[in-house]
């Protein structure tokens, strides 16, 4: 009898084991499904006057986007703006996964053109960008229409126009006797510093990016400059980087910067710390980054004076050109339940007194009234002329069909670098990714 | 073979000992034993999760290996394209190369290594339980944070230039992690350390089994120390061999993590692998289609080496 009563304990045991092994999971299934809804209701209960921004952030200093965002709150205290800030380097791909999703910010920060990850024209595509109104048609940099949307559609507000070239330690360049102005003086610059232990070049060899932007400023004296539509002729394929004697030049240009000891020692290796680190400290005199960043190294480095500069060309050639381009934008998420609150955002964005504000905050070039931007005394006073000249384009990348060239690009530079590729291979590489 | 066989016997006895309880005889459950708790159905939630988890999931990915699906927006099924462009592209087979040669040599070398750390550390060292936990010491450190200080290590400006400098070997200087002869042996030589105390954890417990008599039985019959490991010993430890050379070269395969901090695949490709290829394809470069391709490729790597490398290690061929 005592066996038979262990025997029915155990078994009214298993009968609730049997319930708690179905009711575990369904209350959990609950909780999760109660948890997502909760969380959905949420962000569609805020009405017009909520929503959230996603930006990219690169280091610690506090993003333009968000010190924008936080001026649009303090002048409109009804609203509430959620920032979701990502790392830059996983930025793309968790924007593309969240739009993919439907859960992405109701606005995203985007870039024009399909070269990268976050560009708009493969996000229009996909159906993931809403349509923006006439205050974002009137910023479109000239001539950039095509990269900011289809079918006369705008689907992205440029915030500003950045400048790519070389961002330059002033204070370290006239100690050694004042920047280069032309390509063979540069190497013999590169030659008397090396001789002292520094360097003209402060270059991120084992970051792509770097050696794809150094790269594409050394191609725009060479190839952009005599050339400004040599994109429109490569996507006709009227040109191929290959047949192309301007790019061939300019990734030759790559050895010959080595050989002459432009770039710091261990440079193949170096990551973005050996720029900041080398400009801040004066051992390296210049580096290929973005113009803003101008700003952030002259508050990082007390007392030197940054300011930004062109590749310098070829002696007599005339061929100096920058590039200049609105890289950034900002773009409201097709699938968004505030897209009333997200506009309202950006036809105050597009005020020119905030697009002046935003350019101040970032250290770049105000997307309207450029004409009338004063360039002397500031970092931008050796860019100046080019600008009112018109001898400036956009980025190239931005024009590109897809990132792959880009990569093809910035890490077959890496291979010249360490001599693992030629010249040749690395333009056949990125012909090879264009027509994919 | 034995020590699985006799909870089995034991557990097939059972109803009969039950007798003793009235009304066992009838019972149409006849699998109630003290050694059957528990019911088959209490898995479903598990292999429900295990199924939509791995095999759905994986299913869908292989799916898309047959598409030209960019991660966002519409897709054409497109056959095999993503596969010929990955057996016609010299540097995906650059990646195939590197994979394998990594996987082999970190299991190659972080075996042996563990073999000699476990048979040192086995008995008679007095500080053995202090050496064995930090020898064990890399396995649960996070392979992305000591890929960082490695990183540090070998960096131009490193303690290892610093070292090799002082030591009036400046000229062997380098960016070690970007010279594109020594890269991969540098990524070699962090794989192999965080894997060797894994192998090492391995080879102790085998080693634990193999009785102190029978190696004495050996040094009396004259075996010096090489024929006591290679005719007693390594027999005995047989199967700790098959298991840790399996699990390193499925971890070696399939390695991501320390490679995307050391090198991103850099310098231009000399340490790009599989897995770190299947992460720019799929995510940075937008070609979810390519990406998938490879990683049904990696799979099927994994999987060819796994079965392969059972089939050569097992100790009995009846297994």
């Amino acid at each position: 009898m005592k066996s038979e009563r262990l025997d029915m304990t155990q078994h009214r045991r298993y009968s609730g084991l049997k319930v708690g092994a179905l009711a575990v999971p369904t209350v959990a299934a609950l909780i999760l499904t109660g948890c997502s809804a909760s969380t959905g209701s949420s962000s569609s209960s805020g009405g017009s006057q909520e929503f959230s921004l996603s930006f990219a952030t690169s280091n610690t200093i506090e993003s333009p986007f968000q010190v924008l965002a936080e001026n649009y709150m303090k002048s409109h205290p009804n609203v509430k703006i959620t920032f979701n800030p990502q790392p830059n380097d996983s930025y793309d791909q968790t924007l593309r996964t969240q739009l993919q999703a439907g859960n992405a910010s109701d606005v995203v920060v985007t870039s024009p053109g399909s070269g990268t990850g976050r560009s708009i024209l493969p996000l229009v595509q996909a159906g993931f960008l809403e349509p923006l109104d006439d205050a974002a048609k009137q910023l479109l940099p000239e001539g950039s229409a095509s990269t900011f949307g289809t079918d006369g559609k705008v689907y992205g507000q440029a915030t500003e126009i950045t400048i790519s070239a070389l961002v330059s330690n002033e204070t370290a360049a006239t100690a050694a006797g004042g920047f280069p102005a032309d390509f063979s003086s540069l190497q013999q610059q590169c030659k008397a510093l090396e001789s002292s232990g520094k360097s003209l070049f402060a270059l991120a060899g084992s970051a792509p990016p770097n050696t794809g932007l150094m790269a594409m400023s050394l191609a725009a004296s060479r190839v952009y400059a005599e050339d400004p539509k040599w994109n429109d002729k490569r996507a006709a394929k009227e040109a191929t980087f290959a047949g192309s004697d301007g790019w061939k030049s300019a990734l030759e240009a790559v050895n010959t910067l080595k050989d002459a000891g432009c770039f710091q020692k261990g440079a193949a290796g170096g990551g973005f710390d050996a720029i900041t680190k080398g400009l801040a400290s004066g051992t390296s005199v210049s580096g290929f980054i973005p113009a803003p960043s101008w700003k952030q190294l002259q508050s990082a480095a007390g007392g030197s004076q940054f300011a930004v500069r062109p590749f310098p060309a070829e002696q007599g050639s005339g061929n100096s050109y920058v590039f200049a381009s609105a890289n950034y934008a900002f773009s409201i998420n097709a699938a968004s339940k505030n897209k009333d609150a997200a506009k309202a955002f950006l036809d105050w964005a597009a005020q020119p007194e905030q697009t002046k504000a935003f350019a101040e905050i970032d250290g770049a070039l105000p997307v309207s009234g450029l004409d009338k931007y004063d360039f002397d005394g500031g970092a931008y006073k050796n860019v100046g002329g080019l600008m009112k000249d018109g001898k400036y384009g956009p980025l190239p990348n931005i024009q590109w069909p897809n990132s792959a060239v880009y990569d093809a690009l910035a890490t077959g530079v890496q291979g010249i670098i360490t001599g693992q590729k030629s010249p040749d291979q690395v333009l056949q590489a990125m012909d090879a990714a264009w027509d994919q | 073979m034995t020590a699985t066989m006799q909870p089995k016997s034991e557990a097939a006895e059972a109803p009969r000992r039950g007798k003793r309880t009235p009304g066992a005889g009838e019972n149409t459950r006849p699998r109630r034993g003290p050694m059957q708790f528990g019911h088959w159905w209490w898995a479903l939630p598990g292999i429900a999760l295990v199924f939509a988890i791995h095999y759905v999931a994986t299913g869908i990915g292989g799916f898309f290996a047959f598409t030209n699906w960019t991660g966002i927006g519409s897709f054409k099924i497109t056959g095999w394209t993503n596969f010929e462009a990955i057996f016609k592209d010299p540097t995906k087979l650059g990646a195939l190369s590197n994979t394998l040669f990594l996987a082999f040599g970190s299991v190659l070398l972080g075996n042996i290594a563990g073999l000699v750390i476990a048979l040192g550390l086995n008995r008679v060292v007095k500080t053995r339980y202090i050496l064995r936990t930090l020898f064990f010491m890399p396995v649960v450190l996070s392979p992305l944070a000591t890929a960082y200080i490695w990183k540090y290590i070998f960096d131009f400006d490193g303690p290892l230039n610093a070292f090799l400098t002082a030591i009036g070997a400046g000229d062997q200087a380098k960016p070690w992690l970007a010279d594109p002869q020594w890269a991969i042996w540098t990524v070699l030589v962090v794989l192999v350390w965080s894997s060797t105390g894994f192998a090492m954890v391995i080879f102790m417990a085998g080693l634990a089994g193999v009785p102190v008599e029978v190696e004495e039985a050996a040094a009396i019959d004259g075996a010096n120390l090489w024929q006591r490991f290679r005719n007693v010993t390594l027999p005995a430890i047989r199967p700790a061999v098959a298991i840790a050379t399996t699990l390193g070269i499925v971890q070696g395969l399939r390695v991501f993590d320390p490679i995307m901090a050391l090198t991103g695949g850099g310098p231009a490709g000399a340490t790009e692998t599989l897995a770190t290829l299947v992460y720019k394809q799929a995510f940075a470069l937008g070609n979810f289609g390519g990406g998938a391709a490879l990683a049904l490729v990696l799979a099927a790597i994994i999987l060819i080496f796994a079965v392969l490398q059972q089939r050569l290690t097992r100790s009995n061929p009846e297994d």
